[in-house]
């Protein structure tokens, strides 16, 4: 290819860097309100649903402009592979490397989400965990890519981002909804460890097992206290195994 | 989205299994499903006529943005 | 051979110890293969798990749906703690369980068969390993016997929990779109049935139709195994001809002769007055009264005792028992124990509990993925109808007096963990 340099696709791929990374915060905040079920009064739930997924294609399309103009400028020698194989730029090897790596998770998050109709929905919400790796990672890339990021409003950008997704996680995570199954979700953070599960392992059917397992899966029995009321996911005890909570269904 | 048909009639239906409570389908089909005290919907079981285009309007709408994809729409061959 | 007409046929034979091999021939004769699926459905045979389905028609179904590997399951959970029949069933004739499972593989064209109980039920699972390993040394090619215990819960006798068991190792009912469905293991269609039912298959195949309709009514041929608890000397196994007066049942069963009501079918059955005591134990008469024969449970309740109390503790249990796939049930059955605590303890708030009863077992209905709730629900309205008088006294805030001598009549098991109930 021959030089194909110019001071308007560095820029580009910077400012559109930001972009992204501003547009994937909202998407990431967004994402956690649909989970944790905001909206009703004024908002419709399905509305900020809706916003979480125009966000994103939004935010996919800015990243696409990132992307190639980044590749295209032959002002860094990034080549293409680098986008979607890590580590193998000859410029930033890491930085980029660490970009890409957020590329290759986002894409198998956007993948998914088009097929979402197709493929299982616990196949989906396992794929889409992997989303916040991704979030992260891009923060990352944009700190170690560091033309903007490390100071002035650049900085500021990230350093809000970054805020906004720590709070968004924690959020996440502490005002989960009380669900009916404390096993529905493909992820650790399911609160089924509380309590060790009745049935242990995966028995061979024979009776001499029978009373082994019959003796060590008697729990330990709590006093009843008064007034105990539980507002957490109620454990199952039909999992055997909580050493494995990505344990999948199968497709019903 | 689908051939247009005059006769026959569709069920929106839940696989409670599936189902998280999100509430999604009340907001986008009120008219087919009501939200219980705990969060789940309460749908109708009586067949809506397909040429109700409003209703099964809605009823798609709810399919597709159920977000445990825990709808789905049945034809049957009688309506009301 | 049974001569025809009489009394005991699952339990024939019964002695101490289960049949071996060889006795069961000598009781029943050798088995036979034949047409039968002809007779199945000529015989009016349905399923003794509960849910009564026509047994030919489920053959058929699995006869018919294309599939290689197709498998037999026999299920022995007996998930119902006022039931034990399947329990002695199989500590008398596990020979003609296997038989009749043996019988419905040849007929599907199974050659695999997944006996089904839970492991906490250690006698049993000894009888029916002793069973099998008779017939492996007999060498009997054709079929396969493969014991399984899953952990006893409730809801793992469902037969969708039982294969998803098998297929999963996670004993949760499977939501079912289309009714009928075909089970799987893994790529292998199943058929699902219990063990009594089993055993009557066996009877069948080697007796006939006319034979099986010697006894019972016309809508209900065939005998069933009832087992009769609550307010009796001690629980009970009988095998009674479908179409007995009730009375008759309750008195060879040792039972209060004088009760209050009975709970029927199982804890997801109804209750019946005592004034009905005098039905013919058949769905035909029983189904007009609000109840049904189901898995042959009996619970006699003295007049001692409070309906109401008996439902809270059922019902208490049950929501505990609950797979908590479904929101419904989840959710709805503790509120439905709540409820009902509230009225048998009667505060200030009985008369808004027993709104609240009533609307939720509307709004609970129908909504699970299996019949769980619904069995609830069911029994719970029925409660409110049989037991009307007490209730109206739990309303206006006076406890009867059966509720506060505490004495109880249901089994229920204990419930270990209290956290394990969601409570609103």
């Amino acid at each position: 290819m021959s030089a194909l340099t110019s001071p308007y696709l560095w820029y580009s791929t910077r400012a559109t860097g930001m972009v992204t990374m501003g547009l994937f915060t909202l998407v990431v905040v967004l994402g956690t309100f649909v989970a944790n079920r905001v909206g009703g009064d004024r908002f419709g739930r399905f509305e900020i649903n809706e916003l979480h997924r125009s966000v994103s294609m939004v935010a996919i399309v800015f990243l696409a402009i990132h992307v190639i103009t980044t590749v295209a400028d032959s002002y860094v020698p990034t080549g293409v592979l680098s986008v979607v194989v890590p580590f193998t730029s000859a410029y930033r090897r890491v930085a980029v490397g660490v970009g890409a790596v957020s590329l290759d998770l986002l894409l198998a998050v956007w993948i998914s989400s088009l097929l979402k109709a197709r493929i299982a929905n616990t196949s989906w919400r396992f794929i889409h965990w992997f989303s916040w790796m991704a979030f992260a990672t891009a923060l990352v890339h944009a700190y170690l890519t560091g033309t903007d990021a490390r100071h002035g409003w650049g900085l500021a950008l990230l350093v809000l981002c970054a805020a906004s997704g720590l709070a968004a996680a924690l959020w996440r995570f502490l005002a989960r909804p009380t669900r009916a199954a404390g096993r529905t979700a493909l992820s650790p953070l399911t609160a089924n460890a509380t309590l060790a599960p009745r049935a242990q392992g995966a028995p061979p059917s024979r009776p001499n097992a029978v009373a082994a397992s019959r003796g060590a899966s008697r729990p330990t029995s709590r006093p009843l206290g008064s007034g105990s009321r539980s507002h957490s996911n109620p454990p199952s005890t039909y999992t055997h195994d909580a050493e494995r909570p990505f344990k999948r269904r199968p497709r019903p | 989205m689908g051939v247009k048909r005059k006769s026959g009639g569709f069920v929106l239906r839940v696989n409670p299994i599936l189902c998280d409570g999100f509430g999604h389908c009340g907001e986008l089909a009120p008219d087919l499903v009501h939200i219980d005290e705990w969060g789940y919907p309460m749908i109708t079981t009586q067949p809506v006529p397909l040429a109700n285009l409003s209703a099964l309007e809605s009823a798609r709408y709810a399919v597709r943005g159920c977000p445990r994809q825990a709808l789905h729409i049945e034809r049957t061959a009688e309506t009301i | 051979m049974i001569a025809e007409r009489t009394l005991p046929r699952v339990l024939h034979g019964a002695s101490g110890r289960p049949l071996s091999l060889s006795q069961h021939e000598s009781a029943f004769g050798a088995s036979t293969s034949g047409p039968l699926l002809d007779h199945l459905e000529a015989s009016g045979l349905t399923g003794r798990g509960g849910a009564a389905f026509p047994t030919y028609r489920k053959a058929r179904l699995l006869r018919e749906h294309r599939g290689h590997h197709k498998l037999v399951v026999v299920n022995a959970m007996e998930g119902e703690p006022a039931a034990h029949k399947d329990q002695t069933l199989l500590a008398t004739n596990p020979h003609l369980v296997l038989d009749g499972a043996r019988m419905l593989a040849s007929t599907i064209g199974a050659k695999d068969i997944a006996v089904c109980v839970s492991r906490e039920n250690v006698t049993t699972v000894n009888n029916l390993q002793r069973a099998i390993h008779e017939r492996e040394r007999r060498d009997e090619r054709g079929v396969r016997f493969e014991l399984h215990t899953p952990p006893q819960r409730y809801v793992a006798g469902e037969e969708s929990a039982l294969v998803h068991w098998l297929n999963d190792n996670e004993s949760l009912p499977q939501y079912r779109a289309r009714r009928p469905h075909v089970l799987r293991i893994g790529h292998a269609p199943a058929l699902v049935d219990n063990a009594e039912t089993c055993a009557n298959v066996a009877l069948i195949g080697r007796f006939g139709a006319d034979w099986f309709r010697g006894v019972g009514t016309q809508r209900s041929p065939g005998s069933v195994l009832v087992s009769v608890s609550g307010a009796v000397e001690r629980p009970h196994v009988l095998e009674v001809a479908l179409g007995t007066p009730l009375r008759t049942v309750l008195r060879h069963g040792g039972a209060d002769t004088d009760p209050q009501a009975v709970l029927l079918g199982g804890y997801g059955g109804s209750w019946l007055d005592a004034e009905h005591l005098d039905v013919a134990l058949a769905d035909e008469t029983l189904v007009p009264l609000g109840a049904s024969v189901g898995a042959g449970v009996v619970v006699v309740l003295a007049r001692s005792g409070c309906g109401v109390a008996e439902t809270q503790r059922i019902v208490r249990w049950m929501a505990n028992e609950s797979a908590r796939q479904c929101g419904p049930c989840a959710f709805g059955l503790p509120a439905l124990a709540s409820d009902l605590a509230h009225l048998v303890n009667p505060g200030r708030d009985a008369s808004d509990a027993y709104e609240r009863l009533v609307e939720r077992c509307g709004v609970i209905n129908g909504r699970g993925a299996c019949r769980h709730p619904d069995g609830v629900v069911r029994l719970v309205r029925s409660a409110l109808r049989v037991f009307a008088s007490d209730v109206e006294d739990h309303r206006r805030g006076h406890a009867c007096a059966g509720s506060r001598s505490g004495r109880h009549y249901a089994t229920v098991p204990h419930l270990e963990r209290e956290e394990e109930l969601v409570w609103e």
